[in-house]
């Protein structure tokens, strides 16, 4: 299940040293022979030529995706393709960018980007490039002529409103991009998360942070936290944004097999906003860190959730590589618990607020989540755990469709005496 | 050592059998030629340690090994996999294609059990399940997760036990249907006498196919006389069987000469497949009907129908599985056996019909024009199904295949006919019937 490698929760990959040669039962054992034979045969009497390895490789894939939907096998080259991935960088401006009126508008200027330190700031506007209009473009166009190689310099058209345009050549480079996005909506502070799956994600959040209270001119009145469709990433960068919004105190506990093997997670000490209100919003494409964050601020009272009930991958896989570039095992290793002792393992996280974002159309729609995966692992807790659709409150018909209405509805909960009266209903529960 | 391979309704939606005699030389994987082989398995050994030591639940390693034999032969194609000893210690014990469960030929698509076609006269086919529809829940458990032959062997069962499905067809509300398990042992041939003209159909190749057919033609001479008008053979839906089967129904249509050849990964090692001499229906107009079920052993019959100029072939672009799959005993049956495919096969022309299918001679569809989408899955609908060497995609080659589809005239029936009154066996009785049949055969052989 190639396509779902994005839900994973990878911790570092572990020290174990248990590379024993294998000591099967003897079940264990005829079954591996019929698989030697099988493989002898097929090299000898298929139809076609077949490459041994990739027989093993399917054979070992058939083999882990029935353990649950998140082991699998990764080749040498996907495993290294996988890593760089992971760090995210590509050549280019060091910009983010959103289509404005037929131009491309910088939403963010890295600072350590080479377009920032050629002068274009956020809010500028690039109305060409190479000389060539962007007008009448899509995003992606746009910016496939920005994007090059490293090392390449591009000639950009830049507008700063009020001041005129001028013409700027930039070097790209190599570019580490952020994970999340920023800005201020209604007077609060809101950030969008879209991955954990970035080594540096805690200190682009706490400088995303920072931007927004020079944006403000002082202390946040109240932050949102948007993590939907955020499919999560590394189990570290979880914990430590987590962190970022408790002083001290558990995040999360994973155990494996044995119970003994409980090992606990714990926010530093310190909080960034202490007393400033805070709304997460999330939606059932919300999975694996995205959930431990909602998970941990919902349980220790800090913010409020609000959207829909969220994924339910509450396992921990762990990639080890094999010695010999022989690619690497992603294996379920653990499973994780919410500060209150709670498996999110094919439930979720329940909001305080249901909110949708789309009309009430009268049908079920029917959501895609981790129990509705072959083969998932199951939970010990199999009370009721359905979304109360009586209280999901829709879009009244008036609103606008191209409009967020789940973001207003979470600017309306900081804004208004809904916030105490969801975090005081928390705290009843518990 | 020879197995006779029943046809057995569940096992597998298409399946071509050939005989076949136990290689035990390629069992022998000490051979120094397989050091890449055992390095390999050096990997996958590694592999299930991690698995047995690390993973978050305690795992069963033969379980776990054989979801990886299962998941090794699924990545070859969608017709080769792994029978356990149990399974084919009952395959040889069912010569004659008698089973107990329910009576339909299935394949999996979407995760799902997809029904190709029920077995005339089994519970499936009283209970009124149809070609496409889906199985989505087995007496309450999702089938997704489950292999095809997983899924089977779970709608098997004892005869008078009962089994629910749950059945979900497009634009309907899935249902439960509670069928009794029993003996499916139907005869895979009937016959009528439509408007004078004669009509067999042949359901699948099992052992019963050709001496039924024989059977059929002289029910049919007793009735009507020696020299029978014409006949209309009835392929649909028909997904194959036994290739011995598929030759000894063409020997009826064919005097001698070619009916299909197989080959291996070795293209010299050719086989020739042939009719017996001497035709039992020499000079009959012969329609053959086809549709986009038509699999295997009936591909084979039409394909050889139409190449030599025997008859018509009427009705829709079959199946198109060209392959052929063999039952290797696995150290001599007790670890199970192997179902592999080994060969293509070849129409006399030469033709492969692997992932393309047979065109019929005259398109004439079952269904009205009316934009909706009547099409069944095809072989190459199927995961990782083999393609054909034929139609290895060339610059500029596929432009012009996909032209002469566009070409393709067919018939339609009239708007307000009923599906339910056969315009493609309307039209091939017609053919017969009027003495068309001479002229448009004359046509399709210049």
């Amino acid at each position: 299940m190639a396509g779902l490698a994005g839900v994973s929760i990878l911790a570092a990959g572990l020290a174990h040293s248990v590379w024993a040669a294998p000591t099967p039962d003897d079940a264990a054992y005829d079954k591996l022979r019929i698989l030697a034979g099988i493989m002898a045969v097929v090299d000898e009497e298929y139809v076609e030529p077949v490459e041994t390895q990739a027989l093993i490789e399917s054979a070992m894939n058939g083999a882990l995706s029935r353990l649950d939907p998140h082991s699998a096998y990764i080749p040498p080259t996907t495993f290294t393709e996988q890593r760089k991935a992971a760090r995210r960088e590509y050549g280019g401006l060091g910009i983010e960018v959103v289509m404005e009126e037929g131009y491309i508008k910088i939403s963010y200027a890295l600072e350590e980007g080479p377009a920032y330190a050629a002068g274009i700031r956020s809010g500028d506007f690039i109305t060409a490039v190479e000389g060539e209009s962007v007008r009448d473009k899509t995003l992606d166009e746009a910016v496939e002529g920005i994007r090059g190689l490293a090392g390449d310099p591009v000639n950009v058209t830049v507008l700063t409103p009020e001041e005129g345009t001028r013409e700027v050549t930039v070097m790209r480079q190599q570019v580490r991009g952020r994970a999340i996005r920023h800005r201020v909506e209604d007077g609060l502070g809101y950030v969008i998360i879209e991955s954990f799956n970035n080594d540096r994600l805690t200190d682009d959040l706490r400088r995303a942070i920072e931007l927004l209270q020079e944006e403000l001119g002082g202390p946040l009145p109240g932050l949102i936290i948007d993590l939907r469709g955020n499919r999560g990433g590394l189990l570290t960068q979880s914990v430590s944004v987590s962190g970022l919004f408790l002083d001290g105190g558990e995040v999360l506990s994973v155990r494996g097999r044995e119970d003994r093997d409980t090992e606990r997670y714990h926010a530093e000490y310190g909080e960034l906003l202490p007393d400033v209100p805070i709304v997460v919003i999330v939606s059932p494409g919300s999975a694996s860190a995205a959930e431990i964050l909602a998970g941990a601020l919902q349980d220790r009272g800090r913010a409020v959730v609000i959207g829909r009930r969220t994924f339910g991958k509450g396992s921990v896989q762990s990639v080890v590589p094999l010695p010999g570039n022989r690619g690497a095992l992603r294996l379920t290793t653990q499973k994780y618990y919410t500060p209150s002792g709670k498996s999110i393992q094919g439930r979720g996280i329940m909001p305080d607020l249901l909110v949708s974002a789309f009309d009430d159309t009268g049908e079920l729609r029917r959501r895609f989540r981790e129990d509705s995966l072959p083969n998932a692992l199951t939970n010990a807790d199999r009370s009721e755990y359905e979304e109360d659709y009586e209280a999901v409150i829709y879009p009244p018909e008036e609103f606008p469709r191209d409009e967020d209405f789940q973001l207003s509805q979470a600017i309306d909960v900081l804004k208004s005496d809904r916030h105490a009266t969801l975090l005081a209903a928390q705290s009843d529960l518990d | 050592m020879k197995y006779v391979l029943p046809v057995v309704g569940t096992v597998a939606a298409v399946s071509l059998f050939a005989i076949t005699t136990a290689n035990q030389a390629a069992l022998a994987v000490e051979k120094p030629s397989y050091s890449d082989t055992f390095e390999q398995l050096d990997l996958f050994a590694d592999v299930m340690a991690r698995v047995r030591s690390d993973y978050v639940v305690e795992v069963e390693d033969g379980e776990l090994i054989e979801d990886a034999i299962n998941g090794m032969l699924q990545s070859l194609d969608p017709h080769s996999s792994y029978v356990n000893p149990e399974d084919f210690q009952r395959l040889q014990e069912q010569t004659s294609g008698r089973y107990v469960g329910v009576g339909m030929e299935v394949t999996q698509e979407d995760g799902y059990v997809k029904v190709v076609a029920p077995i005339d006269g089994s519970p499936a086919k009283e209970a009124g399940i149809e070609s496409g529809d889906f199985i989505t829940e087995i007496n309450g458990e999702t089938v997704l997760g489950l292999s095809l032959t997983e899924a089977v062997n779970i709608i098997r069962g004892k005869a008078g036990e009962e089994v629910t499905l749950t059945i979900a067809r497009v634009d309907e509300e899935p249902r439960d249907i509670t069928l009794e398990r029993r003996e499916v042992n139907r005869e895979v041939v009937s016959y009528e006498i439509m408007d004078g003209v004669p009509y067999i159909r042949i359901s699948q190749f099992n052992e019963k196919a050709a001496p039924g057919l024989e059977g059929a033609i002289a029910e049919l001479r007793r009735e009507m006389g020696r020299s029978l008008p014409g006949l209309v053979l009835d392929l649909r839906s028909n997904p194959g069987g036994l290739l011995t089967e598929s030759i000894k129904v063409s020997s009826v249509f064919l005097d001698g000469g070619k009916v299909v050849s197989t080959r291996g990964r070795d293209a010299t090692e050719q086989q020739n497949y042939s009719a017996e001499a001497g035709q039992l229906l020499d000079g009959v107009p012969v329609v053959v009907l086809i549709d986009e079920a038509s699999a295997s052993a009936s591909e084979i019959v039409a394909g050889a129908i139409q190449d030599r100029g025997r008859g018509i072939v009427l009705g829709m672009t079959s199946f198109g599985k060209g392959s052929v799959q063999s039952l290797i005993p696995l150290r001599g049956g007790r670890d199970g056996a192997l179902r592999l495919t080994t060969q293509r096969y070849y129409t006399p022309d030469g033709r492969s019909i692997q992932g393309t299918g047979i065109d019929p001679d005259l398109f004439v569809s079952a269904y009205p024009d009316d934009g909706e989408d009547h099409s069944r899955p095809s072989e190459s609908d199927l995961p990782n199904s083999i393609e054909n060497e034929d139609t290895a995609p060339e610059e500029g080659v596929t432009d012009a295949v996909e032209d002469s589809v566009d070409d393709i005239m067919i018939d339609y029936p009239p708007e307000g006919f009923e599906v339910t009154d056969d315009y493609q066996l309307q039209r091939a009785i017609e053919l017969i019937r009027t003495g068309d049949y001479t002229q448009r055969l004359a046509e399709l052989q210049n």
